[in-house]
This record gives C-alpha cells, structure tokens and sequence, in this order.
C-alpha cells in the first residue's frame, strides 16, 4: 500500500480529495443541511450567493447549497445502484458466455448486441417512459443500457484466459465448472471490471443528468445535479450560479472519480508503471 | 521539433480558414426588409385548416383561410366572408349575403357555389373536420341543407335552434371553418393545398424549420380597423416566415441577436433575461386561457368535497399566480377567464388560504395522511412550475401531494380516460363563457375527461347553450360559478398573459385574448 | 474479402430483425395513444377510433408489425403520425445534419488525440504530458451539454459572433450553414477528445516499450520516422475501436447537444417522436440507426489491419 501510494503521484491525491469531499458532503447531508431543499420561498426568487444562501436561491426560492448535498446524495446513489446493477449482471452474463461458449454465448452475445444497438439515451428514454419517472426506473434504464458493455469486456477477458495452464489444471483436478469460474477465472476478471465500473459510474453519472435535461429525469421536487442544471437554462445569462454550481459538482466528482480510477488501474496492473 | 512544427502550422490554418468562413458568412447575412419572422415552438401539424391541428397550426392557417364568420377582438362574431346574415324567426335557417369583392389565392372570384362546397367538405365524415361531432348527435343540431340561390346567398338550415353555430364557425380550433377552393383538393379527395382567401398565401413549408407565408396582393379587405380574426387585415410585408424554435431560451437568444423578430408568447421564465432592454418593446395581454387543478371526484380519496375543499383551500392562487408567471397572469378561481366580457363580480371572488381551516377539513374527511397523486407535465413549463407550488403549499396543511411527471401524451391520454387523483392541466383559450365551462361540465360516463357530472350543472349548463341574451347568460353564469366555488369538482388557479417582445423596428403588433399570433396590420421600420 | 464483409453482414441479420421486433414491441409499451396526441384535448371517443383506424392502429400487433416490416424491407418505412410526411426522407434529412456534427467533430477529435496522445506519451512525465492528461481527464468530467450552454452563451449571446440558433442547409448557403455548425463542432470535438487522447497516449506508451521501437532507434532512424512510422500506426488501432464505438454511441447521445443548439438532426428526432409517440418515424429511426452502427463497426473491423498488421481480416 506505501508503495502504491508513493508512486500514486498528484492525480490519485487529488481523485481521493474530491471523491473524500463529495462523501463528505453526502454524509453531512444526511443529518444537517442548512435549508429544507424543497421548502420554496416565493418572496425571495433567484437571490444571488450571499450570507443567508451560501449558493444563492433558485426561480422558486429554494436554497442551492441544500439542494446540491441532496442532489450529491441522489446522484450518486442513482449512479451507484445503476454500476452495482450493470456490473452484477454483466459479470454473470459475461462469465457464462465466456466461459461455457456454445450456444450459450451465441444467445448472450446477440441479446447484448440487440441491446447495443439501440442509442443509449433513446433506450433509458423508452424504458423509463414505459415504467414512469421514479429513481427505480432510471436506475432499471441505465443498466440495461451499460450492462452490455460489461458483459462484452467480462466476456473477452474470460476468452483470454480460459485456455490458460490454472484453468486446465482446475479442470484435470476435477473441480467443476462453477468452482472453476469462481475460484479462478472471477478473480482476474475482477481487474479490468473495476476498472470499468469506476467509468461507468462516470457514465451513469452524466446519463442521468443527461435525462433530466431532456426532461426525463428525476421527478420533482427531488433534485439531482442533472434536473437542477437543466431547470438553469433559462437563468443563465442572469443567474448563474444556476447552473455553475450543479456543473462544478458533477465536473468535480467526475474528475475525482476519474482520478482515482486510474490509479487503480495503475495500481492493479504493475506492468505500466515506471 | 517536426512534428510539433507540422501540427501548429496546421492549427494556425485551421485558424485563419475559420476566420475567414466565418467573415465570409457574416457578409451575406443583410436581412431583407420586407421579411418578417415570428416563433413556433413546433412545427405545424398540416395544412389543412381544422383537420389535424394543434394551436400552432391553427394559428398560421387563420393568415390563409378564412370563414362566413370570424371572432372580434372581444371574443364576439363578426362577419368575415360573408358582410351579413340573417336568421329566420325560429332560430333554424341562416341566410349569409357574401362579399363580391373576394378572390381566391389563384385568382378565382369567391362565389356561393366554393363556400357550399367547403361547408359541404367538413361535413363528410373522411375529412376529419375537428368540430364534426357539434353537428353530430350529441352536439348543438344537426345541418339539414346547405344550398346556394343565388352566386352570392348561402343559406344553411339547421334541424334546430342553436345560438352557439356561429360561434362554433368562427372556432380557431375548428379553422375558422376556412372557406377553400375545390383546387386545394386532389380529385381523388387527398388535400393539396390549402387555396384560401386570407391576406397571406402559404409559401414554402420546410419541415421543422420554417413556415413561409406570402402576401396576396390581390386581398380584398374589409373595411375598418383590424378587429380580432376580422376587421381590415392588411398584410404590410411581403413575406412572413413562421421559425420552428422548440426552446424557449433559444428563441429569446434569437430576438436579442436580431434573428427573430417577435415572440409572441414569452415564457414567464424568460422574462428576467431582457426586461429594461430598449431595443425590444413589451406587450402583456390576459388571454382566455385557463390553468387549473382538475380533481377525479370519483375517486375514493377524493370523494368527499370537504377533502376536496382543503386542497382549495390550501392553494394561495395569488402568490402561485405571480411567481409563475412573474406577473403576467391573473389569479382566478372561476372559469370564466378574467379578461370576458362575463368575468363580474361573482366571477372575481378568490378564496383565502386558510391552512387551519384546511386541517380541520382534511381531518373531519377522513384523511389519513397517505400520498395523493398529481399528475403534470413538463411540455408546459407552467403546468410544472404549479405542481411544483401546489406540492409545497399542500405540504403546509399536512396534505402529502407526489408529483407525477410524465410525458404529454401520457398526460392527454390520463386526462382523456380521467385516470388521475389530481392533474394540472391547462386549456387554450375559449373565446366563449359557455365553451369554458363546457371543458368542464359533461357526462363522465360518455366523457371521462369531464370533472363535473352533476344534473344541476349539466342542467344550467344546456341552458347557456340556448340563449343567445347576454343578461340571462350571466346569470347563469353566475350561478354556475358559485356552485363551482362550493362543490369543488376542480381549482382553477389563474387565467395567463400572454406576454410579446418584439423588436424595436417592428410596428403595428398587437396581441389578442385569444392567443393566436396575428400578423396582418404588422410592418418594419 | 468481399465473402469476408457478405459473411459478417449476414450475421447481423438475426440482430436487425430482433431490434426491429424489440423497436415495435417497447413504443407501444409506453402510455399515451397516438391519436389522442394528434386530437388534442379535446378528443372523443369516435374521432379518437376513427384516427386510431386512419392508423391502421386498430389491427393485431402482428399485421401491424409484419406489414411495416414488410414495407421497410422494400425502403418504403410509412409515413410519421405526427406530420405526415415520408419517413425515409424525413431521416436521411436529419441524419444529413448529424453525420456532419459527428463526422467534422470526431475527425477533428481524432487528430486531436492522435498527436497529443502521442506526444505525451513520447515526452511521458514531463510538463507536457502533464498538461495533456490533465485537460482530457477535466474534458472527461464536464458534461457535453453543460459545456454547450456555456459556449453557447459565451459566443453567442454575449460576444454575438456566431449565430444562436437554427440551421441552414449546405444547398442554400455554405457559408451560413458553417457558422451553424461550428460551434456544436466545437462542443462535440472538445468533449470527445478527451477519452480518444487518454486512449491514444495510453496505448503509445505500450509501443515505446516496445523491442522493435528500441530496435529502430538503434538502426539510426529519426525519431520523427519512428514516431510517425513504427509507433503512431500500431499505438492508432486501439483508438480506432474506440472511434468506432463513439461514432455508434454519438448517434443517440447527440440528442443533448442538437437540444441545446436547436439542430433539426437525427438525435433530436428520435427524442421527439418517442415523446410524441410517432411510432412510424421511432421504428424507423431505430432501424436506421441500427444499420448504421452494424456498418460503421464492420468498417471500423475492416481498417483496422491497415494500422496493425499482426491483426488480419479473418
């Protein structure tokens, strides 16, 4: 772990100082924030950054500091759920394709490429017109817009080493094909996955407030980074901070989570280090 | 080193090429004068008056058609293609003397015998007219004849009295019952064109980015000033393109810049952008719209009126009304819009929020705390804003509102089939009294759009349809009203302005209470 | 060759036919009729039927499905509910505008990424290559929409050199339809070329590791020639995947950005029709779409042994 971190360098320092901020700010949100974020004040629209509103007040009064950590919260935990959900049943998927090829694999792989094929923001956008606008739809649409492409980079990593000498040896010794996979293959597969959930995070992350700018996003009054940067729009040129804040935290998070992804890969993969 | 060399000579000709590109383009962007552009903020549904239609479509389409009969600028009829009419002692016969002086769009004369046909045209079932099912069995009579005596005399009998059939030709939403030419139409009955009498002939139509009309030099105008859809209308410009300009902030970006030259209908939000600009100038006008919280009495939750009550109760009409619209509506409880000529002062009552009074009410209803739904949508950035309000202001009084945010025909297809708890919803403007309380009063069983199913009201109701007396409509309408005020089957929440910024070289722009654009009588500097 | 590009565009058929099916299915899953759309408010029951029945929406899904497929098997993909007009042409126009988008900004990305890719990594750990990851990873983190807007109201509104909204085509001015699109260029180059450098320096950096690479040096060649010669076209294949599959995606995300720079493009109509629920143009599009994709991959596959001869067409 010294050794990591010695060689970690700037950027994984500052990836673990925004994603540490961002916890940070979730956990404090969770017991304290300084306004209710979706009581409105009517009298007070559109206030700029000052004492009583750190952030300034939205087109209805609304705090922006408070909606923001509860936007961290919802973004995040939107974002999450959609990385746990696509790199769970991705990985299986992947595995099982990979490992036990036939027609297995060719179903799999057709299934995904039908997936594949559909543009991701018009699937979510179907999906969740389909099952209406809640967290647990858009969570359900961005998964099943990702989990393809886990189940593509599971699957070729299994190819490349389900003809290595530990995999033969496993089989000779009699192990049968679930220990096999779990036991060995799963464990280098882990790698690359992690590395891919920290992108997809990144990904979920965006789709989401991607959809809310489309106006598809999480449902009122809740806010996300997303919804709240797309209901800026018509602020912009006279309230700013609108739609700086919101871009500022999804930016940041994005970059920490970045960072810190690559250190990972770094990390997990000595060869490139030097 | 090369390389590096290589890339920043090609980054400075990537430079200088866009420089150039961009000089280049800004060279030939003189505007033409006599060119006047207006916003949609969606592409016109057909051309076709009074067939498939939205208010977009309907707006454009009354610059080329035009009816026997047309709105005033107060919401009345006047005449419009035909100077007058008579009706005969028993209500049933109309008699519609018309202009000699009106050409077509290619230069035929308008005679009796194009207008039967027309009338005749949106009759047939295959058209699709709009406002068939008024004539149908459920509607106000039935057409027994439309005949011509003579190349200038039409004459429709009815199988009934109707005081509302002019009022229904001169309908926006039915196009104006437009009179076109037999050529507008292939001779296997497919629309071509639409060949019309208006100032303005339609020009080129480029899907989802413009709508270009053309003046018709040879418009025979009607006497007078410019009167609603009647009046003189003269067309000042040579050309009137209609830009497809979906987003609201881009369209205000637009005018700023110079590419646009009017929009008609600012959204609310947009506002704070370009007030205390000189070089735009600002109209607000009340239309007859109506935005309003419609309630499913059917219900469970929603069944007794005192649970109905409290939500009104809790809804501060006047503080939800300026914030949304910042400033530019009329808070309003009734149906009848402010700006009618009927809105007095039974109309005028609001009631006060009374969060105690509204506990108290919930409580002896039986309400039990759990989540009721409305339902909105984000087409209309007005109707979310109010849920949004509406959620908060309920919260206050203990009243849980989740808000269901769909997509708008998810939201027409709920509000048709009457499948919500709540539902904001918000109805174009209605230039009669009679047809603003008729979106709300009918029989849920054959419409279950409708929210108020009472015998009462459907008696008072058909009364409204039957007189043409102003004093006894409005008293009806009175009572109407206050019935409405106390059973509570909706809260209507305001009436809405409809805002115009134009450009400072634009002259002669007014808009009107019924929400269509209208640019006859308008010209540049 | 040719037997090679035959076989692989065979094998997608299966594919094309289940997204065709899956297409079909899922927008008439979604709530909202069509005809009520088309009426408005208010509709009634028998004007709601007879357009359902103008439609053809009142017979079994099967025949519906099988008489669209049928028709778009001949070219003929049926007319939008919404306008009316020929759906075929209606997307070869919109998908004019977006190929261009996409095309000139992924072009400009690429060479973008290619050379500064490959630049840092040849000059790896110094402040060069620091400058280059650090503005692709905060390239990565900005959102491509949130970037238009800022762009948008930096260069359009305040300072009023390009044009703020709207579109023209190439065929009535060039010059005009350019300043419409520069600066959604702009926003999709920049936004773009932040994964495609990391891609590229990440996979230069394997090269330079290479044997062969120290092998070329060591013959005496220039490193311009090694550069360009031996490093850039093997560090390139990587990228060129990737390109592949951000050409693919962008089809459909494009959506945000042809929304904020209102762009009548592909993106933009897809988005509207599902909202609008034009089945006809939404089955369409998707088809279309999904061609595209097929093609684009099996071209992308096919050059990619111009830049890595150890990988042969097989």
């Amino acid at each position: 772990m010294r050794v990591w971190l010695r060689h970690a360098g700037s950027g994984a320092i500052l990836g673990i100082s925004l994603v540490g901020a961002l916890l940070l700010t979730i956990a404090i949100g969770l017991v304290w924030m300084p306004y209710n974020p979706i009581a409105i004040d009517l009298a007070h629209p559109l206030a700029p950054p000052a004492l009583h509103h750190w952030f300034g007040t939205d087109e209805f009064g609304r705090d922006v500091l408070s909606r923001s950590m509860l936007g961290a919260r919802i973004s995040v935990l939107i974002a999450l759920a959609t990385v746990a959900v696509a790199i769970t049943l991705g990985t299986t998927l992947g595995l099982l394709a990979g490992y036990l090829r036939g027609w297995t694999d060719r179903v799999l792989m057709m299934g995904t490429d039908t997936v594949l094929a559909f543009p991701g923001i018009l699937l979510a956008l179907a999906l969740i017109a389909v099952l209406g606008s809640s967290n647990g739809s858009i969570i359900l649409a961005l998964s099943t817009a990702y989990t393809p492409s886990v189940v593509r980079v599971v699957r070729s990593t299994v190819l490349s080493i389900r003809e290595r000498e530990f995999i033969e040896a496993s089989r000779s010794a009699g192990d049968s094909a679930l220990e096999t996979i779990v036991r060995h293959v799963l464990p280098n597969v882990l790698p690359p996955v992690v590395v891919l959930a920290t992108s997809l995070f990144g990904w979920a992350m965006l789709s989401e407030s991607a959809l809310s700018f489309l106006g598809v996003g999480v449902p009122p009054p809740a806010p996300t980074w997303g919804n709240m940067l797309s209901e800026s729009r018509p602020y912009m040129d006279i309230a700013g901070w609108l739609s700086i804040v919101p871009g500022l935290c999804i930016a940041g998070t994005l970059l920490g989570i970045n960072l810190l992804g690559d250190a990972l890969r770094d990390w997990l993969d000595p060869r490139r280090e030097s | 080193m090369a390389v590096a060399h290589t890339l920043k000579t090609l980054a400075v000709c990537g430079v200088l090429l866009l420089g150039c590109a961009i000089a280049w383009a800004r060279a030939g962007e003189v505007p033409r004068a006599p060119l006047l552009r207006a916003r949609l903020n969606s592409d016109i549904v057909s051309t076709n008056p009074g067939t498939r239609r939205d208010e977009n479509t309907d707006g454009v389409l009354l610059h080329i058609v035009e009816g026997l009969v047309a709105s005033r600028e107060d919401g009345s009829v006047g005449p419009m293609l035909a100077s007058r009419w008579s009706i005969s002692a028993d209500g049933r016969v109309y008699t519609f003397a018309l202009r000699p002086e009106v050409m077509f769009h290619n230069g035929a004369p308008l005679t009796s015998a194009e207008v039967v046909w027309s009338l005749k045209r949106y009759l047939k079932p295959e058209t699709r007219w709009r406002c068939l099912e008024v004539f149908g069995p459920t509607g106000i009579a039935r057409v027994e004849s439309i005949s011509a005596p003579d190349p200038h005399t039409v004459v429709v009998t009815l199988d009934r009295a109707a005081p509302m059939f002019l009022t229904t030709l001169a309908r926006a939403d039915c196009g104006g019952t437009g009179i076109t030419h037999p050529a507008s139409v292939a001779a296997d009955g497919s629309w071509i064109t639409p060949i019309g009498t208006g100032p303005f002939q339609l020009g080129e139509w480029r899907h989802n980015q413009f709508v270009q009309l053309k003046r018709f030099p040879l418009y025979a105008a009607l006497p007078g000033p410019r009167d609603g859809n009647t009046g003189g209308k003269h067309a000042l410009v040579d050309e009137l393109r209609f830009l497809i300009i979906p987003d609201s902030s881009a369209a205000r970006a637009a005018l700023v810049r110079g590419s646009l030259d009017i929009i008609d209908n600012l959204a609310p939000s947009e506002l704070m952008g370009i007030r205390g600009r000189t070089d735009l100038q600002f109209q607000s006008v009340p239309i007859l719209d109506c935005y309003t919280v419609l309630i499913q009495t059917q219900d469970p939750a929603l069944q007794d009126v005192r649970v109905r009550t409290a939500i009104a109760l809790t809804i501060d009409a006047v503080g939800l009304t300026k914030a949304i619209t910042r400033g530019n509506g009329s808070a309003n409880n009734s149906p009848i819009p402010v700006a009618s000529p009927f809105h007095h002062s039974v109309e005028a009552q609001l009631r006060q929020v009374n969060v105690a009074k509204a506990r108290e009410l919930l409580k002896a209803g039986g309400y039990d705390g759990h989540a009721i739904k409305l339902v909105t949508s984000r087409r209309d950035p007005q109707m979310f804003d109010a849920a949004v309000v509406i959620q908060a202001m309920a919260a206050e009084a203990g009243l849980q509102l989740q808000i269901d945010t769909v997509d708008w025909p998810a939201h027409l297809s709920r509000y048709i089939a009457g499948t919500y708890q709540l539902m904001v919803q918000s109805f174009s403007a209605r230039l009669d009294p009679a047809l603003s309380f008729g979106v709300f009063i009918g029989d849920k069983r054959e419409e279950p759009r409708k929210v108020w199913d009472t015998p009462r009201s459907r008696e008072l109701f058909d009364q409204t349809l039957q007189t043409a007396d102003p004093a006894s409509r409005q008293a009806v309408f009175d009572t109407l009203t206050r019935d409405f005020l106390e059973e509570v089957p909706a809260v209507v929440l305001y009436n809405s302005s409809h805002l115009s910024v134009v450009r400072s070289a634009v002259i002669g722009h007014q808009n009107w209470v019924s929400a269509q654009p209208r640019l006859w009588g308008v010209s540049l500097r | 060759m040719l037997g090679y590009i035959c076989k692989r565009l065979l094998l997608t058929l299966p594919t094309l036919l289940l997204v065709a099916v899956a297409v079909f299915l899922i927008i008439r899953l979604i709530p909202g009729d069509p005809a009520v759309v088309l009426l408005g408010e208010g509709a009634d029951a028998a004007s709601i039927a007879g357009v359902r029945a103008d439609l053809g929406l009142d017979r079994p899904l099967p025949v519906q499905f099988f008489s669209w497929f049928g028709h778009a098997l001949r070219g003929d993909l049926g007319r939008s509910i919404v306008s009316g007009e020929p759906v075929g042409a209606s997307i070869l126009q919109h998908f004019g505008i977006t190929a261009a988008v996409v095309l000139v900004a992924v072009t400009f990305a690429t060479l973008i990424a290619a050379a500064a890719g490959l630049i840092a990594a040849w000059r790896r750990n110094t402040a060069i290559d620091l400058a280059v990851v650090g503005a692709a990873t905060v390239v990565l983190a900005v959102p491509s929409f949130w970037l238009g807007l800022v762009l948008l109201l930096l260069f359009g509104l305040k300072l009023g050199w390009l044009p703020f909204v709207g579109y023209v085509p190439f065929s009535e001015s060039a010059g005009q339809a350019v300043l419409f699109l520069v600066l959604p260029v702009v926003t999709l180059t920049i936004t773009e070329s932040g994964v495609l450098t990391r891609m590229m320096r990440a996979s230069s950096i394997d090269v330079l590791q290479l044997d062969y690479v120290t092998h070329a040096r060591a013959k005496g060649l220039s490193e311009r020639a090694v550069l360009v010669r031996h490093v850039f076209p093997n560090a390139f294949a990587p990228t060129l995947t990737l390109v592949g599959l951000t050409l693919g995606h962008l089809l459909g995300g494009i959506a945000v950005i042809e929304t904020v720079f209102t762009l009548p493009g592909l993106g933009r109509l897809m988005v509207d029709s599902v909202l609008a629920r034009d089945y006809p143009v939404v089955q369409g599009c998707l088809l279309f779409t999904a061609v595209v994709y097929v093609v684009v991959n099996l071209l992308v596959d096919l050059c990619y042994p111009i830049f890595d001869p150890r990988v042969t067409a097989r």
